[in-house]
């Protein structure tokens, strides 16, 4: 039984992918240093992670609309722009 | 106070459906180990814990649960999606079908209702990160019992994430407990709760 998955993936699922891949490494770090607050290794490395994922996360709010509430709007609130997360973009 | 990422943390892109599935995995929504009791455990043990590490461990490991409740909806939406009434006969989904139709109804595998019973939170950090402990073994084996009934690549990639994260939370709940041991009076760490009991920690001699 073969076990490759077929991934068809949309440039902003893409994108999105890599954001949450970045900011998976970071929270896993996060969560060590709630046991290990001292180490400053894992500091550097977990703000290297965040900092990756900055510009990413720059560029997909530029493209698809916000991931958090924290940017400003300008006319049109694209908040609620499809697809939420447990959606896919064939269903909008 | 809480803000909401429009993102899951580990993507779901499930393609086909699958209601029989979709009733096992609602188990890790609403049932005895599953992520809504993972997160309400660990978001409210947290306000008696001792230790500044163990109070940022909770919050955050509870915090995670969330998301991963959430990715568990979405695996069962995405699996439950544009159902004939054929394939919830052919799936045996009539029980929650007459239920709930297609809505995300936090209940376990055997279609009991969550309840707060599946947790403890005990104000007391031994006892409770014991439990926590023991409760990510037994979501880790629940997910295990999942992938045995997975076909699909697409939903063993999200479940296999989820049974990760199920180790790697019962390390940090280890290192938690040795955290707190290491401060108290080791003759005598379990005949005081070190949140109620505050003189068990070992401060040189503490005033007895």
């Amino acid at each position: 039984m073969s076990e490759c998955a077929v991934i068809k993936m949309t440039d902003r699922e893409m994108l999105l992918k890599k954001i949450s891949t970045y900011k998976f490494a970071a929270l896993d770090l996060q969560l060590y240093l709630d046991t290990h607050p001292d180490d400053e290794n894992t500091i550097n490395k977990m703000n290297m992670f965040k900092e990756k994922a900055a510009p990413l996360v720059e560029k997909y709010e530029k493209k698809y609309g916000p991931l958090t509430k924290s940017e400003t709007e300008m006319n049109n609130w694209s908040w609620i722009k499809a697809p939420w997360p447990w959606e896919s973009e064939d269903d909008c | 106070m809480f803000v909401y990422e429009k993102r899951l943390q580990y993507p779901v892109n499930i393609k086909t459906t699958n209601p029989k599935l979709a009733k096992i995995i609602i188990t890790q929504y609403g049932g005895p180990d599953g992520e809504l009791g993972a997160s309400l455990r660990y978001l409210s043990q947290r306000f008696t814990m001792p230790l500044p590490e163990l109070k940022g461990t909770l919050t955050d490991i509870g915090t995670e649960e969330l998301g991963h409740l959430e990715m568990i909806g979405a695996i069962v939406y995405q699996l439950t999606k544009n159902l004939t009434v054929q394939q919830i006969k052919e799936g045996g989904f009539e029980d929650y079908f007459v239920d709930h139709t297609t809505g995300i109804y936090p209940q376990s595998a055997s279609g009991a209702p969550f309840t707060a019973a599946y947790i403890q939170s005990k104000g007391d950090p031994i006892t409770d990160l014991h439990e926590n402990m023991a409760a990510e073994q037994k979501a880790r084996t629940t997910y295990d019992n999942i992938l045995r009934f997975c076909d699909d690549y697409d939903v063993k990639d999200a479940i296999r994430f989820l049974r990760e994260r199920e180790v790697v939370h019962y390390q940090r709940f280890g290192e938690n407990l040795r955290l707190l041991t290491d401060k108290l009076d080791e003759k005598n760490y379990y005949a005081f709760n070190p949140s109620f009991d505050k003189k068990c920690f070992n401060k040189r001699k503490p005033n007895r």
